[in-house]
């Protein structure tokens, strides 16, 4: 009973619920902001994603008539409650431990594709051919990036067990652990390629440019979401803003998990800080570099590159660089 | 095109669609993400222009055809000034025909550089979109200054041109040609060499030279596709019989060569605009005009998008008999069919964007 109520806690309040969704929104509107001052522009109020999910909250949702309603209007909500869950199991090194218990990576590997798939469900049920081709294009893009995740995962858990003598250690608080004690795989030789390839795959799964081809604007104006409209639109912003937290979130515990000495308030503050550096260089700057890849073009990438280098790692890992 | 087989299913782009700029509806068939079917239903800008020009006297029809369309909005009035001089035999000071070719080069700029920077908006290469609408800013600038509006910039006016514009100008103008050259050298080198726009853009809704000739497209698309085709050096009107028209040829026929084409032509048009400044004569700015007598009379020239035909019947009245223009996206549209066959919905926009479509012109 203890586990559940702080589980839920967990979940509802930090480091999921409340305080990812916060920092997740506030992430996005530092964002744009960078965004646009990269591209010359003035850009929006930093607190422009609470801004819009506020007016989004005042506005009617509309279902079409073709739609199927019940699938249409719970998918959102499949999205939502997956990464909310998710967040829960990030650890927060020196503030929040993560709850071996609930889950491990394995776990986070299969909730991470909840918003994508809560996308394709929404998406088909609208009855929108957009939604339609932003369903196929979201499902080989999802098969494509996935393949990295998993060679990365497996590769910081094989280095982390391998240092304490066991198999993989599956679990965050391990592998955080681990580092704390005996350096961060950032600055591993063996596991930089596994960093390369995280900071490819972040783009992919968050659907940001250049893999933006499920929603791609001006080609298939937003695909699943544009039937989407109010609190139910609204419920898609705060999936894709926990899922920002949770993927940033996780990529500073594989990677960079050292916290500061002080309390639990400093170290909070230092997570944020490391999710925000790691979100500039893999998100913003690139997205200001580059177009938009062609479907075809964005599959093949990541077969090309982030593969074999989270497979590389994996491999280094598994000889026991 | 096609019918709806089994395999296929329709997807509507448009009327409303973030990446046209104009309302045009196309209905897609798709075999999963390839364009098997293209029907096109067009008529949601139409004015009745051509029957408003009939109300109007040949004067205020000056007004009227400048706002066909806000890009080409020079060469309308233009071509049709010219179509009345042609018609009552007035001689256009050669001051007033230098001047228009200023009027016509800047807008021909502005053009070009908005249609290449949508281009990379539509790739989603917004940085880029973002960088070549600042460059364009320098010409909406020289726009402002020297005629005192943005986009109409009401130059044109039979027999010559409305604003005589001072050394002041003069030196703005080439003042803003010279922080614009630079940038369309990069810019230049950025669509020819930039990964992301090369695998987006090269063999991309390609339209084959022996195509292009069969469909007579006109303009950057004809040039695109390895056509030396241009009416201000092939039939050279106004101040252009004087001067050396460099015709912008590209050889690949795809989206990326149709770009490049306009980039190499603005920096023609710079050399032009300089050319006519260096050039410009003195004397009046207007003509004596005679009465317009009944008669007929065509004029050419070349906008932004290729060749623009003005056809003018008079029955001795202040109103036209018959006021009809043909624009160059409508000879432009009927390639859409050959270059978006077997393309990929991801290409649709680029491709359609890629001609440069004036709709405002085409239903007018």
């Amino acid at each position: 009973m203890e586990l559940t109520l702080s589980a839920l806690l967990h979940m509802l309040l930090f480091p999921g619920g409340v305080f990812a969704l916060g920092a997740g929104l506030l992430l996005k509107g530092v964002d744009r902001r960078v965004q646009a001052r990269l591209q010359r522009r003035v850009g929006p109020p930093l607190l422009q994603p609470f801004l819009d999910l506020a007016k989004l909250a005042a506005k009617e949702t509309l279902v079409p008539e073709t739609a199927n309603r019940t699938a249409f209007l719970a998918a959102p909500l499949i999205g939502l409650t997956g990464m909310a869950v998710a967040a829960a199991l990030i650890p927060v090194p020196g503030a929040y431990s993560g709850m071996p218990e609930m889950g491990d990576m394995l776990v986070l590997f299969y909730l991470l594709p909840l918003p994508a798939i809560a996308l394709m469900v929404g998406g088909s049920a609208s009855s929108s051919p957009f939604g339609a081709l932003g369903f196929s294009r979201e499902m080989g893009l999802m098969l494509a990036y996935e393949i990295p995740l998993l060679a990365v995962l497996l590769a910081v858990a094989m280095k982390a067990g391998a240092a304490v003598g066991a198999g993989p250690a599956l679990s965050l608080t391990v592998v955080v652990g681990h580092q704390m004690a005996a350096g961060q795989f950032g600055f591993s030789p063996a596991m930089l390629p596994a960093l390369a390839a995280y900071l490819l795959f972040l783009p992919g799964t968050l659907g940001v440019p250049p893999f933006d081809v499920p929603e791609a604007e001006s080609e298939i104006v937003e695909g699943p979401l544009l039937e989407y409209s109010g609190p139910a639109l609204g419920f898609f912003h705060l999936a894709s803003a926990l899922k920002t937290m949770v993927v940033l979130g996780l990529g500073v515990d594989m990677f960079f998990p050292t916290p500061l000495p002080g309390g639990a308030l400093v170290n909070v503050c230092w997570f944020l800080a490391k999710c925000l550096a790691l979100m500039l260089v893999s998100l913003t700057v690139a997205r200001a570099a580059t177009g938009r890849f062609r479907p075809d073009q964005a599959f093949t990438f990541f077969l090309k590159y982030p593969a074999p280098l989270a497979l590389a790692s994996l491999a280094l890992a598994w000889m026991g660089f | 095109m096609n019918r709806t087989t089994e395999k296929t299913y329709a997807l509507p782009i448009g009327p409303v669609h973030v990446a046209l700029e104009e309302p045009m509806y196309y209905k897609i068939e798709l075999d999963g993400e390839i364009v098997r079917g293209v029907e096109l239903t067009a008529g949601h800008v139409h004015r009745g222009m051509e029957a408003l020009a009939l109300r109007r006297n040949l004067f205020q029809n000056i007004v009227l055809t400048e706002r066909v369309c806000s890009l080409c909005s020079n060469s309308h009035p233009y071509t049709y000034c010219m179509s009345v001089e042609n018609l009552a035999d007035i001689a256009v000071p050669p001051r007033a025909q230098c001047l228009r070719v200023v009027a016509e080069e800047i807008k021909r700029i502005s053009s070009h550089l908005f249609n290449v920077g949508v281009m990379a908006h539509v790739i989603g290469y917004n940085s880029l979109f973002m960088h070549m609408m600042q460059q364009r800013e320098i010409m909406q600038d020289v726009k402002e200054t020297l005629y005192g509006n943005r986009m109409n910039l009401s130059a044109n006016c039979i027999g010559g041109v409305t604003h005589d514009l001072e050394a002041e100008a003069f030196a703005f103008l080439l003042d803003g040609l010279a922080r614009l050259e630079p940038e369309v050298a990069r810019a230049l080198d950025i669509y020819r060499t930039d990964r992301m726009v090369v695998a987006r853009t090269r063999s991309v809704g390609v339209l084959s030279r022996e195509d292009a000739l069969a469909l007579a497209v006109v303009g950057p698309v004809a040039r695109g596709s390895g056509l030396a085709t241009d009416i201000r050096r092939d039939a050279p009107y106004g101040a252009y019989v004087g001067l050396d028209v460099d015709v912008v040829v590209e050889q690949g026929g795809d989206v990326q060569s149709r770009a490049l084409v306009r980039l190499r032509e603005i920096q023609a048009s710079i050399d032009l605009l300089r050319a006519c400044v260096r050039a410009m004569p003195a004397g009046p700015t207007l003509a004596v005009l005679p009465e317009i007598p009944a008669g007929q009379a065509i004029a050419r020239s070349e906008a932004p998008r290729g060749e623009l035909i003005y056809y003018l019947r008079t029955d001795g009245s202040q109103t036209p008999n018959r006021l009809k223009w043909r624009v160059p996206s409508y000879m432009n549209w009927d390639a859409l069919g050959i270059m978006l066959r077997n393309a990929k919905v991801s290409d649709i926009p680029l491709i359609v964007n890629s001609i440069d479509p004036c709709i405002s012109c085409t239903e007018r």
